[in-house]
């Protein structure tokens, strides 16, 4: 049969542009079930990405309610929210709706501990867009065990950072760990929540930053979903918005990190060098 | 064996020499550098060149030799 070409056809469809990247495979982006953890400055604006490049489903979960002082970085919080203190997983859920109609969003009000085992398995992609240590230790972990791809950012004034963990290779978050980040894993960054313990961030979160280290979570979640998983960060992308500089560095796999319990087998049967299985 | 080398502050700029034996742990240099510069509580991590070094290991393990430059980074925590 032949086909029709219809002027200003392209203009028209809201995808358009999408479907000029060769690698982008939009059916599998509708189509996508995304878990995002967190609904503070990071998830707002991983949030709108989502929305905009089109994915399916998304469940956001945060147990946070919106306060004034959340307004100058999270673009779906208003004065009547933080008024109202609504839930910060709601108020997100519903931009995400109302930016893009096809999504189905769905808000989790609550501690991403208390989230039931096997929910993980549902999603094609977990994002992390926590405030905490001990949090992404946990994210990180329940993703790894459920072998989904863990997409996670942290960001503090002007740095950030986003890694992507691929199980059942290669590194993850908890790899990158050390002692100075078990003193703080239990403390937030947040302002509002129960029971935690506060402890003052070393710079305050800001906008730029964090539109930058959510733009790049979301492309990598793009790359993964698209199935090109191969051209998605393999290193750690550690951003320096001070000195506008971004470099990829290697976390290695630590072999007496619990997520991989099959490397430490192979580690006491054989030798590591520079932290990797020979 | 001990021996020298120089760990870089990130945020300032600033170095300082530090002497250590190479069973010193990355943790330690870590700790001992973010307490020499009043770094405010978090999480840092310590780079040489391209590759980020695990807490636990000692420096020889870790391949740190001397007159190595190292330099510590903020982890960044927030969401």
């Amino acid at each position: 049969m032949e086909e029709r070409v219809l002027p200003g056809a392209a203009d028209q469809d809201r995808f358009d542009r999408s479907r000029r990247v060769g690698w982008l495979d939009l059916e599998s982006v509708f189509r996508s079930r995304v878990l995002m953890l967190g609904a503070g400055a990071l998830g707002n604006e991983v949030a709108k990405c989502l929305a905009l490049s089109g994915f399916g489903r998304v469940t956001v979960v945060d147990m946070d309610h919106v306060v004034g002082s959340n307004l100058n970085r999270c673009l779906f919080f208003s004065d009547e929210d933080a008024r109202s203190r609504s839930s910060k997983a709601e108020v997100v859920a519903r931009g995400i709706e109302r930016l893009s109609p096809e999504t189905r969003a769905r808000a989790i009000v609550g501690r991403l501990e208390d989230l039931p085992d096997g929910l993980y398995k549902e999603f094609d992609v977990v994002l992390g867009c926590l405030d905490n240590i001990g949090a992404r230790i946990h994210a990180n972990s329940r993703a790894y065990m459920a072998r989904r791809p863990y997409i996670d950012g942290g960001m503090e004034g002007f740095s950030g950072k986003v890694m992507v963990c691929l199980p059942p290779d290669g590194p993850c978050v908890q790899c990158g760990m050390n002692r100075s980040h078990a003193k703080v894993a239990g403390l937030r960054f947040s302002c509002t929540g129960k029971g935690v313990v506060f402890h003052e961030p070393r710079l305050a979160a800001e906008i730029t930053t964090t539109s930058i280290v959510s733009a790049v979570m979301v492309r990598e979640c793009l790359k993964v979903v698209s199935g090109r998983a191969d051209m998605a960060l393999r290193n750690t992308l550690y951003y320096d918005g001070q000195r506008n500089v971004a470099e990829e560095l290697e976390v290695p796999l630590d072999p007496r990190c619990p997520n991989h319990p099959a490397k430490v087998l192979q580690v006491s049967e054989n030798h590591i060098t520079s932290g990797s299985v020979q | 064996m001990t021996f020298r080398l120089k760990v870089k502050n990130a945020e300032t700029g600033a170095t300082v020499e530090m002497e250590l034996d190479d069973d010193n742990t990355v943790d330690e240099m870590i700790e001992s550098a973010a307490t020499f510069w009043n770094k405010d509580m978090g999480a840092y991590v310590l780079r040489k060149g391209k590759k980020v070094l695990r807490g636990g290991s000692t420096l020889k393990e870790s391949g740190v030799m001397a007159e190595d430059v190292l330099e510590l980074i903020p982890d960044p925590e927030g969401g």
